[in-house]
């Protein structure tokens, strides 16, 4: 029989719960603190102490209450102190960014770049050179508690190998434990899809906050998408779930896909088909394309409101696919499926509610993002923060060994 | 799932002279939701607003607030239940900043006198609370202004006093695309608050895309309510149109000629 968790276990447990705690929700009491881990507050006192010693939190005075009264202090992440680097090697810029303990932007680079093929290793120079200037600029006694970055493809779980990303030409790249040698923090660097990484990010800090069971599709060159069921992001055997954009609406006659497939909801709903339908002209694409098209439907122009009816039309049948399968509470549309789906809400709404099953549809709420195209970034940043999440102390103490 | 209504009109009747514009009209409003109210120029959209929010007396029928029967005079009573109107001509006043137009002519009503700094407070704590992030200085002038800020002032405005219904007359009828997402995702964002929004729009993808219920209306009468989940896109316009739609709608032409 397995022995129960040690005290030391206990601890270090609830010392990484109450720090996710103030991550993820802000400032907050000691008594708030108490009353949502459903410890007592003598036990909260000591961990805010310990936390509060290592240098992960600090107590202070809310900012206005606007009541009368003394208020009572409230615990703070020290997002100053400890930070992740995040990036996102996007279609048409590559970012990185230096996230503090709480989510807080604390430095960012963007780098344009032509939408096409990039050399790995030379993706990976510019992304560490960007972070080892922002690491530079940092203060010191600052500490970088993780790394990851997220990508436009398939990545193996078990050691975040990038299987393929079609729009970059990449086939098995080393790409995270290139970009951690370049780095040299001595921290490795976690890598994932750049749409379940969105679906994070709208879970803990977006559209979704609150909610257990979420998709977020995400539009841009292709359609990414992630699943959060029960609270926990969709993985499958291997890394690889959530491909929503893959999933086939229209094998036989469809429109032939970048996977090699025909009739994927990414062939038929995505940028591409938009704007061919739209007879835009093939060299604009990107985020003002498509804006330029939902703009001109907005104005009443026919061959534009056609193809974001079509459109529409694709992406009401795959959610309602995706809500017979998986019953989500929330489906919300990121990037540029932002725009598609607030100039075509009647379209898909509509879809939905002729074909999906009565039960599964009639909670079902459907949003845009709420953080922009920061949600990668955002997603990657909670996917680095999670190691010191869990063990506080010992990820800042080897944290601190590294800088010391 | 289903909450019961904050604000709940049974069978009520409007008439400007010898025209009738409301007839029997009911109407459910519920807190957490986005109520779409939809019909034709002239369905009486407007009007119906202008009873809920106190400006046009009813002539019969009920107005029921929190489980209460009330009776609704003013702006004013209306106010003092927690129903806030945004009408179309939204009244802000261009040579104001964004602090004294969210409190013109308010102070007054609640009674309150407010000085300078309690009132650049509530407006910052509101505008902040509605995740607005579009306005730089809440000292800035309203003239200063685009057309979809200018609503989220408005808006922002109406949710000041702790408000439990707000009702929007055509939010997003002048505005560009990425104005009316804004205004869109702020409206979305005060149901999800929990207020109960009202939205009149023409626009049926701003409906789908933001509402839980759609209410029609069909020459004064109320030829449906259904939630959003239920119905397509073309339902909804052969109420607003024909004010029936299959078993949805109105049972007869309602003695009104065709
Ligand atoms: N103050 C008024 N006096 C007389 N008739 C009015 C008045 N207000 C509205 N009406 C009439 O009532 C009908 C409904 O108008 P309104 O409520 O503005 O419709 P909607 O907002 O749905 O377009 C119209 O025929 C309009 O002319
Ligand atoms: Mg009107
Ligand atoms: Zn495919």
């Amino acid at each position: 029989m397995k022995a129960g968790p040690s005290q030391e276990e206990i601890r270090r447990h609830n010392l990484g719960t109450l720090l996710r705690h103030v991550h993820i929700g802000g400032s907050m009491s000691r008594a708030v603190l108490a009353e949502r881990m459903g410890l007592n507050r003598s036990t909260i006192l000591g961990l805010v102490s310990e936390l509060g010693a290592a240098g992960l939190v600090r107590e202070e005075l809310p900012r206005e209450t606007g009541r009368a009264g003394r208020p009572s202090l409230v615990v703070r992440p020290e997002s100053d102190r400890v930070y992740v680097l995040a990036f996102d090697v996007g279609v048409d810029r590559m970012s990185a960014a230096r996230i503090g303990l709480g989510g807080v932007f604390l430095d960012r680079r963007e780098i344009p770049v032509l939408p096409g093929p990039r050399d790995a290793g030379k993706v990976a120079e510019v992304l560490a050179g960007c972070a080892l200037d922002m690491v530079g600029a940092a203060r010191r006694g600052t500490h970088c508690v993780g790394v990851a970055a997220a990508v436009r493809g398939t990545v193996r779980r078990s050691d975040g190998l990038v299987r393929a990303a079609p729009y970059l030409g990449w086939e098995d790249e080393e790409f995270g434990e290139d970009l951690m040698r370049r780095l040299g923090l001595g921290l490795p660097v976690s890598v994932g899809n750049e749409a379940s990484l969105g679906a994070l990010a709208e879970h803990l800090r977006g559209a979704g906050t609150g909610c257990q069971d979420l998709v977020y599709l995400h539009g841009d060159i292709g359609i990414g998408g992630g699943v959060v069921t029960g609270g926990q992001l969709l993985g499958g055997d291997c890394g690889y779930g959530g491909e929503i954009g893959h999933m086939v609406v229209n094998p036989r006659d469809g429109r032939p896909c970048g996977c090699g497939a025909r009739g994927c909801l990414e062939a038929e709903a995505g940028e591409r088909a938009l704007l061919e339908a739209a007879r835009r002209d093939p060299s604009s694409t990107g985020r003002e394309a498509v804006h330029a098209v939902v703009e001109a439907a907005d104005r009443g122009d026919i061959v534009a409101r056609a193809a974001l009816r079509d459109v529409g039309d694709w992406l009401g049948i795959g959610v309602a696919n995706l809500v017979n399968v998986l019953n989500p509470r929330t489906v919300v549309f990121g990037g540029t499926l932002r725009e598609v789906f607030l100039g075509a809400a009647a379209q898909i709404r509509s879809r939905i509610n002729r074909l999906a099953l009565t039960a599964s549809r009639e909670n079902l709420r459907l949003r845009v993002g709420e953080l922009g195209d920061d949600a990668v970034l955002v997603g990657a940043a909670e996917l680095a923060f999670s190691e010191i999440l869990v063990g506080p102390l010992e990820t800042l103490a080897r944290a601190g060994a590294r800088t010391a | 799932m289903t909450t019961t209504p904050i604000l709940r009109l049974r069978g009520i009747d409007k008439s400007f002279g010898a025209v009738q514009v409301l007839h029997d009209v009911s109407f459910d409003v519920r807190p957490g939701e986005v109520t779409a109210l939809v019909g034709d120029n002239g369905a009486g959209k407007s009007t119906l607003v202008k009873c809920i929010g106190g400006i046009h007396p009813i002539d019969g029928g009920e107005y029921w607030f929190d489980g209460e029967r009330v009776q609704v005079h003013s702006p004013r009573e209306a106010a003092a239940l927690g129903v806030e109107i945004v009408y179309q001509d939204l009244a802000l006043c261009d040579n104001l900043d964004i602090v004294q137009n969210m409190f013109l002519g308010r102070e007054k009503r609640r009674g309150l006198v407010l000085d300078d700094t309690t009132m650049e407070e509530m407006a910052a704590r509101t505008l902040e609370g509605l995740s607005v992030r579009t306005v730089t200085s809440i000292r800035q002038q309203v003239s200063s202004l685009s057309g979809g800020q200018r609503q989220t002032v408005a808006i922002a405005k109406a949710v000041l006093w702790n408000s439990k219904v707000v009702v929007l007359d055509e939010p997003t009828a002048a505005l560009g695309v990425a104005q009316t997402a804004q205004v869109l995702e702020l409206v979305r964002r005060l149901a999800d608050n929990g207020l109960a929004v009202v939205l009149i729009s023409h626009n049926m993808n701003d409906v789908f895309a933001v509402s839980d219920r759609i209410a029609a209306l069909y020459l004064g009468r109320m030829a449906a309510q259904v939630s959003t989940s239920d119905v397509t896109y073309s339902q909804v316009v052969e109420l607003i149109t024909s004010g029936r739609s299959g078993d949805l709608g109105l049972a007869h032409s309602n003695g009104v000629t065709a």
